[in-house]
């Protein structure tokens, strides 16, 4: 069996359900102690360290709202008094308001905008300092809301395309330091939260249009954050590799042609 | 000011509603709190209070009664700590 994390340090935000789940446990087989942040859900983040623990690896807990900033500072300080170091920074907490653009307030964008496009900012400034002299990775996770419109997720949407941005900025900032930042964007991922915002239309519609067939799975991102986490990758910098079984690229190929034969 | 009181302050805020309107049995539903404002009113109250109140509790609450009676549990715990 390859550890290629052996002896790594990496913090998941929102680490303890879905895919922050699957991404924790990816990076733990490949031998990486495991900081596992949640806000809400304080039983999944604590099933989640028991089986972070069955691996074999450090599981440490740490509940914050990444939203606060005195809360990531709290989590850092942590962090930079318990280990003294991190080596993988994956910022996949995320929040959103789902409503029509017309029902939207301020509190409900600065909600959003917080978690899921600011914390990537504050988070990777402290954690870039815990990286200073050994390199890093900083891995966030995004959504196809950034560029394609879906109904209701105009917050959600915008605050994943800042993220997008700020990967750009922060790659290039950051490569210095031989801290690698980049992003994935998932279609829809089969997880409780999705099954919150959409119900079941989308789920069922997923299955029926996307190309592979099947709907992205919370195992699909891990695999391909943890690729982003290896060494393999060091050339990769600012991008968002997309995750979506083709989907993006074939949106109409479910659709049946009444007239298949050629002109 | 009693638990029931500050609960019942930080709820009005958040949902920007007349406090006086909220009694036990008012539900989120019935002072027009949104799910951002409740979350937005567990995570006031987990700070006042220096508690913590997770989701999978925070769902059973019936009314903003279930919601006192469960801080006062968690408060009360804490002093007695």
């Amino acid at each position: 069996m390859t550890v290629p994390l052996e002896g790594k340090l990496a913090l998941v935000t929102g680490g303890g359900r879905d895919i922050g789940k699957a991404i924790a446990l990816k990076l733990a087989s490949q031998g990486a102690d495991i900081v596992v942040n949640f806000f809400r859900h304080r039983d999944a983040a604590q099933q989640t360290a028991k089986e972070i623990e069955t691996l074999g690896v450090k599981a440490e807990l740490v509940r914050a709202n990444v939203g606060d900033p005195a809360k990531i500072q709290e989590m850092f300080d942590m962090i930079g008094s318990k280990f003294g170091h991190l080596d993988i920074f994956i910022n996949n907490a995320a929040s959103g308001v789902g409503r029509p653009i017309m029902d939207l307030d301020t509190k409900a964008w600065e909600w959003t905008m917080d978690i899921n496009a600011r914390a990537l900012l504050l988070c990777t400034q402290r954690a870039a300092k815990l990286m200073d002299g050994r390199g890093g990775k900083v891995v966030s996770i995004s959504s196809l809301g950034s560029r394609f419109v879906l109904p209701n997720y105009t917050i959600v949407g915008v605050s994943k395309a800042a993220l997008e941005a700020l990967t750009r900025y922060l790659a290039i900032e950051l490569a210095p330091q031989d801290i690698c930042v980049n992003a994935v964007a998932a279609s829809a991922v089969e997880t409780d939260a999705l099954k919150f915002y959409f119900k079941e239309g989308l789920v069922k519609d997923s299955h029926q249009i996307t190309p592979a067939g099947r709907m992205v799975l919370p195992e699909d991102i891990a695999n391909v954050v943890a690729f982003l986490c290896s060494e393999e990758a060091f050339m990769i910098r600012g991008q968002t590799i997309v995750i979506d079984g083709g989907t993006s690229v074939g949106p109409f190929t479910h659709v049946e042609m009444e007239n298949n034969e050629e002109v | 000011m009693t638990v029931e009181e500050q609960v019942r302050e930080i709820v009005a805020r958040i949902t920007r509603v007349d406090p006086n309107i909220i009694t036990r049995e008012s539900t989120f539903k019935d002072i027009k709190a949104d799910s951002l404002d409740i979350v937005q009113a567990l995570v006031a109250v987990e700070e006042r209070f220096e508690i913590e109140i997770p989701d999978e509790e925070a769902q059973k609450f019936q009314n903003f009664g279930d919601f006192v009676s469960y801080v006062e549990g968690k408060a009360g715990q804490k002093e007695m700590v």
